[in-house]
């Protein structure tokens, strides 16, 4: 064992070993030496305890913080809040109409009705699920095709080590950075070649109308109309999405992976299977640790602001069409949260954050399950 | 049965998937090195001398550089770590080192998981109920951004990871080192300090490293506690400049000289983390025996 000098407490006199040593045990007390170590002892023990406590602060604080704040939204609009579609941060007056469009007239004026500022998270909920299924659709394939590169044929080829740190590498890149290159780079990309290209190649193919034209009702009546290609939109959102969970399911699965015991694979090669069908066996014995890899990864795409807030478009509504502008629960909170006073407004947004609190604690907590039961705890292997 | 259809085909499945996987790992190379090396291209060309040691100057055809956002960054996880460092390892040697209290480190293990992956908008927005809000009613002003607000929010995000690496370094330790020591009549703190800790020294490092990394490139917890500040100001109880929300608002901003400075400011980010990356690796390697995969 290598050791190395790490500072000591200079409260501590220096040849304290071989004093220690030499009082016999339980005569804690008996010398200022021992007295000053049992003194440290119960020193680091509560200093422990008390990080241990802060740690647990930490959850309840959040927990109860976020809770207390969100109250007037929760009291207001209960779980239907979760369903609600409506995101109207200031009052709207408009003329009233009746059950045929109608604009209802009296004396030849409209009636204006004023509805009130109301919020329901059911936009931002499909955004973050919408744009999270696409990403880990995206993901998935590549990154369990790249863990098993790195742990079957990589070491062969004496470029594990590499190839694990730029994985690494990648995991380490903020996400600013991603929203950046996104921003400047894929959205400019999808708004000149790609989605012009998709909207020639699919628009032609019944069944992919939606995907282009949206329907508004505009005057009480519904007209349809095509939706501008910005290249800030779902889809744009999702793929940089997709990008960024790849070194997270990447590296775990491959942690997964290599934690397969290798008479597993010598006894499916020993009954003569092909290459790739040892593989699956390998994907099939680590597949609850491959599920909690996925689930890391969905947690990391639910949860993620700022990359996705740069490219996804930023607008709070339910559209079938992958290239239509959305929102997620973490972009309306960058966006709005800085903008909303005190009130209805700041308390939706609250809510907000408890109900993507408490999904991302879902999906952390089933995904280390299923981790932990594929691989030990230590990650030694 | 060698030779036939069925062979045939099984085989060309292997090879093709094979290939696939192969793909699929030239792929995530490949979207790295595009990212990076984008990034790193128009960075370079967009870097200068000016860039490190000038603040804004508010003209937006010569904006000047972000002197007083890398000070920002630093000043603001140094306070963070000053913070979370302690707490994370003492809380990690907690779960280490007292397995007799295992009622009280396993919910805890399983809070610092939690923690770990709260979402970090999720943490800025707790940094602005809970400190930002009491103390603009402490101290009646509108409302105080600072930077000790924003080093509080990245201290939260810190110390779970730095209490978990640091447990799982310590468990690597052999239980030997520890029974050898406290049978020549060291004490649990001299066994910790002077034993324990050495030996998984360069793990811990490694993992506190690496949670500085990732608070270095936090920009949602920020947005709402330290708020950022175009000042070259080193007070954090005012509103705080950070390297990342600069580059933020640069990037998300109308005007292209300052775009030009949000890839410079990309650059020195990734520069910066980059050099953390590498001496992990070489921190881990001289201390191999007690490495983990990081």
């Amino acid at each position: 064992m290598t050791t190395h000098a790490v500072a000591t407490p200079a409260d501590r006199p220096k040849g304290w070993s071989r004093e220690a040593m030499s009082a016999p045990p339980g005569s804690g007390g008996q010398t200022g030496v021992a007295r000053s170590a049992h003194l440290g002892d119960a020193a680091l023990g509560w200093a422990c305890r008390l990080s241990a406590a802060i740690v647990f602060l930490m959850l309840i604080s959040l927990i109860a913080v976020l809770v207390h704040s969100a109250w007037p939204a929760i009291r207001q609009f209960g779980f239907g809040f979760l369903v609600s579609t409506e995101w109207r941060v200031n009052e709207l007056e408009r003329p009233m109409r009746d059950a045929t469009g109608q604009v209802v007239l009296i004396d030849g004026e409209p009636v204006m009705e004023t509805l009130a500022p109301a919020f329901g998270a059911l936009p931002v909920i499909w955004g973050t699920a919408v744009s999270s299924v696409i990403a880990l659709v995206i993901a998935v394939p590549i990154s369990l095709s790249a863990a098993i590169f790195l742990v079957r044929v990589a070491p062969k080829l004496r470029i594990a080590g590499a190839a694990s740190f730029l994985i690494e590498f990648l995991a380490a890149v903020p996400s600013l950075a991603f929203g950046i290159w996104a921003l400047f780079v894929l959205a400019p990309l999808f708004q000149k070649y790609v989605g012009p290209f998709l909207q020639r190649v699919l628009e032609p193919i019944p069944g992919f109308r939606w995907m282009f034209y949206e329907t508004v009702t505009v005057a009480g009546r519904n007209i349809e109309r095509p939706i501008p290609l910005t290249g800030r939109d779902l889809f744009t959102g999702s793929l940089i999405l997709a990008i960024m969970i790849l070194p997270i399911i990447t590296s775990v699965s491959r942690d997964v992976l290599k934690s397969v015991p290798r008479t597993q694979i010598e006894g499916t090669l020993a009954l003569g299977a092909t290459w790739w069908q040892s593989c699956v066996a390998m994907l099939r014995y680590g597949r609850s640790g491959l599920l909690g890899a996925i689930m890391l990864g969905l947690a990391r795409a639910a949860g993620e602001t700022m990359a996705v807030t740069m490219v996804i478009g930023n607008n709070s509504q339910i559209s079938p069409s992958p290239f239509a502008p959305a929102q997620t629960m973490a972009s309306v909170l960058a966006n709005e949260f800085a903008e909303a006073s005190e009130g209805l407004h700041r308390a939706a947004l609250l809510y907000v954050a408890l109900i993507l609190l408490t999904m991302s604690l879902v999906f952390n907590v089933v995904a280390r399950r299923l981790v932990v039961g594929g691989i030990s705890p230590t990650g030694s292997h | 049965m060698p030779g036939s259809f069925a062979e045939f085909r099984r085989r060309s499945i292997s090879s093709i998937m094979f290939g696939l996987c192969a793909g699929g790992a030239a792929l995530i190379v490949a979207i790295l090195l595009l990212v990076i090396g984008y990034l790193v291209w128009i960075g370079v060309a967009s870097l200068s001398w000016e860039f490190l040691t000038s603040v804004p100057t508010g003209d937006v055809a010569h904006p000047g550089g972000m002197r007083h956002a890398i000070d920002g960054t630093i000043i603001l996880v140094a306070l963070a770590s000053a913070v979370g460092v302690p707490i994370g390892v003492l809380a990690g040697i907690y779960l280490s080192e007292y397995p007799g209290e295992h009622v009280v480190t396993n919910p805890l293990r399983f809070i610092a998981d939690v923690l770990a992956g709260v979402p970090s908008i999720v943490v800025g927005i707790l940094g602005y109920e809970l400190v930002v809000v009491p103390v603009s009613r402490w101290t009646q002003s509108s409302v105080s951004f600072s930077g000790y607000a924003g080093a509080a929010a990245l201290a939260f995000i810190m110390i779970p990871i730095v209490a978990r690496t640091t447990e799982e370094m310590l468990r690597l330790v052999p239980k030997t080192f520890r029974e050898g020591s406290l049978a020549l009549g060291a004490t649990r703190a001299q066994t910790i300090f002077r034993v324990v800790l050495p030996g998984a020294f360069g793990g811990v490092a490694t993992g506190i490293m690496l949670a500085m990394g990732r608070i270095a490139g936090e920009t949602a917890p920020l947005l709402f506690t330290a708020l950022g500040s175009r000042l070259l100001t080193h007070n954090p109880a005012e509103p705080f400049p950070s390297l990342t929300l600069q580059i933020y608002t640069y990037a998300t901003g109308p005007y292209p000289e300052q775009k030009r400075l949000a890839w410079a400011g990309i650059l020195v980010l990734l520069f910066m983390l980059f050099v953390v990356n590498l001496s992990i690796r070489l921190v881990a390697s001289r201390h191999a025996r007690f490495r983990v995969g990081v």
